[in-house]
């Protein structure tokens, strides 16, 4: 639990986030957790009403991620995208083989099971993207570079 | 008095390019506050600036660090306010002794407190003359549509700059001239700012303190939290140790003592010309340990990647600190 939060939301992600969750929420003092969310995955549906969170949180709050990879980030980009700062936002993550990577032609983000540096097929427009190890900070996706680029130029 | 100073040319590598202006209107802008504007003496263009920025002027054999308090957009004369300090180094009085169309010496302007441009709202606290950098921010706010507002306090009837912070702000300004006023005013702000807040406070030393540490209790993070301080007015500071890693000598800096005094102390020459922290010139590199930055010089680029400090004014946050030297 982050000490110097007045306020504090907490969302997880799946089984691994829930247990995280429970445990940071028995941690934090009463009356200081305003919101706290288990979720099955980062849908559009969790991601707005993470929105709605971050647009009328005031100062001196805290927002805690847990889970896979692949949901954390996709939380915390909605939540850097509306102001808050990485020394506001605390992340436990559970297990990173699922990825999102985007792909630097179409821009469409795809997902698989994909360790970085392996290839995986983009199905916006099917290249092969070698998997970057950077995270946009933007789309919480890992950046996909055309496996063939050299080949193409 | 005329004080007509040759421009000094960049020498050192540190230094900044200077212009020869000249005095072009001289007013009075509150008790003991003169306001001038400078212009190029031919009537050339002058450089843009980021808001809150500010010159070096050379006073006589001083070097002063004055914020402009104008919007920054190129072209625009530079205008600055100087409070008369009659128990300070000379630089006020220097200021005030200038007449219409005399000359000087005036760096280009730099930067090392300008607003946050992802910042969702900019609250802007001002004790005193510490109004002159929240001027331009003010001002660059409402000409870019930032949404902002200004806090100034400052002692009754001594307000610089009254009205025109008033035109310039509209709603957007609270007046305190108590005080236990302006320390609720400023507590009750940080207590309910949407987040992407940022604040940037300048004034006397003891009112940036209660905006640091008011905001920190209420969950601010630091960089959310920007200050200008006054150059005359640094603390003594924590002791430390300078550890020069290229002679191997340990250098001890006492509070009170800065660590350019204590380095010639120690028979080892460093360069300098202001020794307050805003010519540029006794940068020296760190190798270990965390510089306290308290100078008007470092960019915050510089100031975080935390491999150069201003030995004349800045310390260290760390018991050691590694110098190159
Ligand atoms: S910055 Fe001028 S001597 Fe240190």
């Amino acid at each position: 639990m982050d000490p110097v939060g007045r306020t504090v939301s907490v969302l997880g992600f799946g089984d691994p986030g829930r247990a995280i969750v429970h445990d940071w929420a028995a941690a934090t003092p009463a009356g200081r957790l305003t919101w706290c969310v288990v979720a099955e995955r980062a849908d559009d549906a969790t991601l707005t009403a993470l929105a709605a969170q971050v647009r009328t949180a005031r100062v001196g709050w805290r927002l805690m991620l847990a889970g896979p990879e692949v949901d954390v980030l996709a939380a915390r980009a909605v939540a850097t995208g509306l102001g808050l700062l990485d020394a506001e936002i605390r992340t436990a993550v559970t297990g990173a083989d699922h990825k999102r990577v985007s792909c630097p032609h179409c821009r469409v983000i795809t997902e698989a099971e994909v360790p970085v540096g392996a290839e995986v097929p983009c199905r916006g427009c099917a290249r092969r993207l070698h998997v970057y190890a950077h995270v946009s900070r933007r789309t919480g996706a890992y950046l996909g570079f055309m496996a063939d680029a050299e080949e193409i130029a | 008095m005329t004080a007509v100073l040759p421009a000094r040319p960049a020498t050192t590598p540190g230094e900044v390019p200077e212009l020869l202006l000249e005095v072009a209107a001289v007013a009075h802008a509150a008790d003991g506050v003169r306001a001038l504007t400078l212009r190029h003496p031919d009537g050339a263009p002058l450089p843009g600036y980021a808001p809150g920025s500010h010159v070096v002027l050379t006073c006589g054999d001083r070097r002063n660090a004055y914020s402009l308090t104008g919007e920054g957009a190129p072209g625009e004369a530079y205008r600055i306010s100087v409070l008369l300090r009659p128990d300070g180094r000379g630089g006020s009085a220097f200021v005030h002794g200038l007449a219409v169309g005399d000359r000087l010496a005036v760096s280009w302007p730099r930067s090392a407190f300008a607003p946050v441009a992802t910042a969702r709202h900019h609250v802007l606290v001002a004790g005193g003359i510490g109004i002159t950098p929240m001027l331009s921010h003010a001002r660059a706010a409402v000409r870019w549509g930032r949404s902002f507002e200004l806090v100034y306090g400052h002692r009754p009837g001594a307000g610089a700059h009254r009205e025109e912070v008033a035109a310039v702000c509209g709603e957007r300004l609270t007046v305190h001239e108590s005080t236990p006023g302006m320390l609720d005013a400023v507590a009750a702000v940080l207590a309910d700012r949407p987040i992407g807040t940022h604040v940037y406070v300048c004034g006397p030393a003891p009112l940036i303190d209660f905006v640091e540490r008011t905001a920190e209790e209420l969950g601010w993070p630091a960089e959310r939290v920007h200050a200008e301080r006054f150059s005359a007015d640094l603390d003594p500071g924590e002791p430390f140790t300078a550890h020069l890693s290229r002679s191997g000598v340990r250098v001890p800096v006492p509070p009170g003592v800065s660590l350019l005094a204590a380095l010639e102390g120690a028979g080892v020459a460093v360069p300098s010309t202001c020794r307050q922290g805003v010519c540029g010139e006794c940068r020296v590199a760190v190798v270990s340990g965390r510089p306290l930055h308290r100078d008007l010089y470092l960019s915050e680029a510089e100031r975080s990647a935390g491999d150069a400090v201003m030995c004349c004014v800045s310390r260290s946050l760390d018991d050691h600190l590694g110098l190159d030297l």
